[in-house]
């Protein structure tokens, strides 16, 4: 199967080549019919016809290109006109140029493509290594956690004990998140991902994000402001629940331990969007490195330790399989202040009885 | 329940490691446990002798859960409790549909499970005939002269939004689906029209003086799937 595209692939640029040089060299012949020129120059404006064309296509259609050059040239320039004249050694010694320069200038060009694949492969095999490296480093932590605790739990001390499982419960946690992001990364990217769009309420969302954020809020003390008119809307319940958990996650692990963290909800002003804001004060995210923090694997430079850079990339794409996006300023604290919008449409009209 | 004090719980999954784990925490519990490795096998132990619950986990490597489900469901009336993972809305619902009673996500805590099981059971046997007062903290519920009182006072609430409070009062501390409910009060036609509910609930909430933040709220979202209305939220 992908054999067979591979040829097909080559047979398109093979005619795709053969069809240049067809069009060049009835170009080069229909100028040089009504062009003042002497066959000799006219021969050398062929010599830099196959050297370009050369440089450029692949070995066939290179060679065919130095035979139709010589054909046209012979047929249409020297005299007598119209006919194949007899080769004299000069007109020989340019033909033969013809071939030489088109084997020469394939070659260059097939030697610099595969230099091309080469450098291609390379990159993408550094990428694919610094990945595996960066996932697995993620994967051992944890489970170096685990062995280590395992050999200690049979400590007779209780308190030990209970710390020993504390370290268990951080470690586990740990790893849950990594999967949970790798697992939706890939959904995101193998196309899978079918939003489930739904009515909405935005306090059950933030009362469930709240639920499932849980202990890893840790001290920041968290103020939700809805809009007291905020309607129901449209969105994919799942999806959006776990965008508000990752900032959630996110504004308390890059902050101070007390510093506060804030949520609010609304309709924007001209009704078309609906818009949760999830901002702190901590130390903010760069302006310079703002357009990258939604890519993946991108991580801030002072960002603590750990993490693969994912969880910014997986609100995005969760946000725009909604039909939505996120956005990031700086909030008025100074902190940063993530906004994620969603298309707003009013429910229909509800039966009241 | 062949014996009051030993209920018996099927575990279906087919790792054998979270069968040997879940049968230490149930067995520590008290209940009897058997087992099962695929749809196969655990349908062919179903017929057997049922068990008072099933422990079932949607990704089988024989057949998907749902089909166990479907086969299940005429012979075996007990609870069936779903095991699925992160992100498998759609088989959760699905499998809802088919007659599933509850769903936990992997990874979840012995502690999490035990109390699942222990809300299944106390529905597959009421203690007694059904009432006609039920009390919930302040609230009560008179579903006989379809009357509430929030602390004694009165509450107002509109005829249907009687109707959804009572299906909630009927299936306490079950998980029932948007669908479920939806089809009930309004009828099949009206089985996407999630926004209806939604108002309802709200409305309910607000009356009802119950908090969405609070854990202590008696309406509890399952986000995506439906609601679950806990009798003694704690």
């Amino acid at each position: 199967m992908l054999s067979g595209l591979q040829t097909n692939a080559s047979r398109n640029r093979y005619l795709g080549d053969f069809t240049r040089v067809v069009i060049v060299i009835t170009a080069i012949t229909l100028a040089g019919w009504f062009a003042p020129l002497s066959y000799h120059a006219l021969g050398y404006v062929y010599l830099l016809a196959v050297i370009a064309l050369s440089l450029n296509i692949s070995r066939w259609p290179a060679l065919a290109a130095a035979v139709l050059s010589g054909m046209a040239w012979d047929y249409f320039c020297v005299p007598p006109k119209l006919s194949f004249a007899g080769i004299h050694f000069d007109e020989g010694l340019l033909l033969t140029t013809y071939f030489a320069v088109a084997l020469i200038g394939s070659q260059l060009t097939a030697l610099r493509s595969a230099a091309d694949r080469a450098g291609l492969l390379a990159e993408s095999e550094r990428m694919h290594q610094t990945l595996l490296d960066s996932v697995s480093h993620e994967m051992m932590t944890p489970m170096a956690v685990f062995r280590s605790a395992i050999e200690q739990l049979g400590t007779p001390d209780q308190g030990k004990r209970l710390r020993v499982i504390a370290e268990l419960e951080i470690a586990l946690n740990r790893l849950d998140r990594l999967v949970a992001n790798l697992l939706n990364q890939n959904r995101l990217e193998s196309g899978v991902l079918r939003p489930l769009m739904d009515w909405c309420d935005i306090h059950e969302l933030i009362a469930a994000a709240r639920r499932v954020v849980g202990s890893r809020i840790g001290d920041h003390p968290l103020t939700v402001e809805i809009s007291p008119d905020m309607p129901i809307f449209r969105a994919d319940a799942a999806l959006l629940e776990q965008a508000i958990v990752q900032l959630l996650v996110n504004a308390s692990v890059h902050t101070p331990s007390d510093s506060a963290i804030r949520v609010s909800a609304g309709v924007s002003p001209d009704s078309r969007n609906v818009v949760i804001i999830i901002s702190d004060n901590g130390p903010g995210v760069p302006e310079e490195i703002r357009n990258m923090v939604f890519d993946k694997f991108t991580r801030g430079n002072n960002a603590k330790k750990g993490g693969l850079g994912l969880g910014l990339s997986i609100v995005r794409g969760f946000m725009q399989a909604q039909g939505g996006d996120v956005s990031i300023a700086s909030s008025p604290e100074g902190g940063a202040q993530f906004t994620l919008q969603l298309p707003f449409e009013k429910p229909s009209s509800i039966p009241i009885s | 329940m062949k014996n009051e004090s030993k209920p018996s719980i099927l575990v279906v999954d087919d790792e054998e490691q979270i069968r040997r784990m879940l049968r230490g925490v149930l067995e520590e519990e008290g209940y009897s446990v058997r087992d099962a490795e695929s749809g196969r096998i655990a349908l062919g132990e179903i017929a057997l002798n049922a068990p008072d619950l099933v422990i079932l986990d949607l990704g089988l490597q024989d057949t998907n859960g749902t089909e166990v489900l479907r086969a299940l469901r005429p012979i075996c009336n007990s609870p069936v409790l779903i095991l699925s993972v992160l992100g498998n809305e759609k088989g959760k619902i699905a499998a809802l549909d088919a007659g599933a009673d509850d769903y936990l996500t992997k990874p979840f805590s012995g502690g999490e499970l035990l109390a699942r099981l222990r809300a299944l059971l106390r529905r597959a046997h009421p203690p007694s005939a059904p009432m006609a007062t039920y009390q919930f903290g302040p609230i009560q519920v008179d579903l006989v002269q379809r009357r509430v009182l929030r602390g004694g006072e009165p509450v107002k609430l509109t005829f249907q939004e009687f109707n959804v409070l009572q299906m909630f009062v009927m299936n306490r501390d079950k998980l029932l689906t948007h669908q479920n409910i939806l089809k009930e009060i309004w009828g099949p036609q009206a089985k996407d029209h999630t926004e209806y509910l939604r108002y309802y609930v709200m409305q309910l909430r607000k009356k009802l003086g119950d908090d969405v933040n609070s854990a202590a709220g008696h309406f509890q979202t399952e986000t995506g799937v439906g609601y679950r209305f806990v009798s003694k939220p704690h």
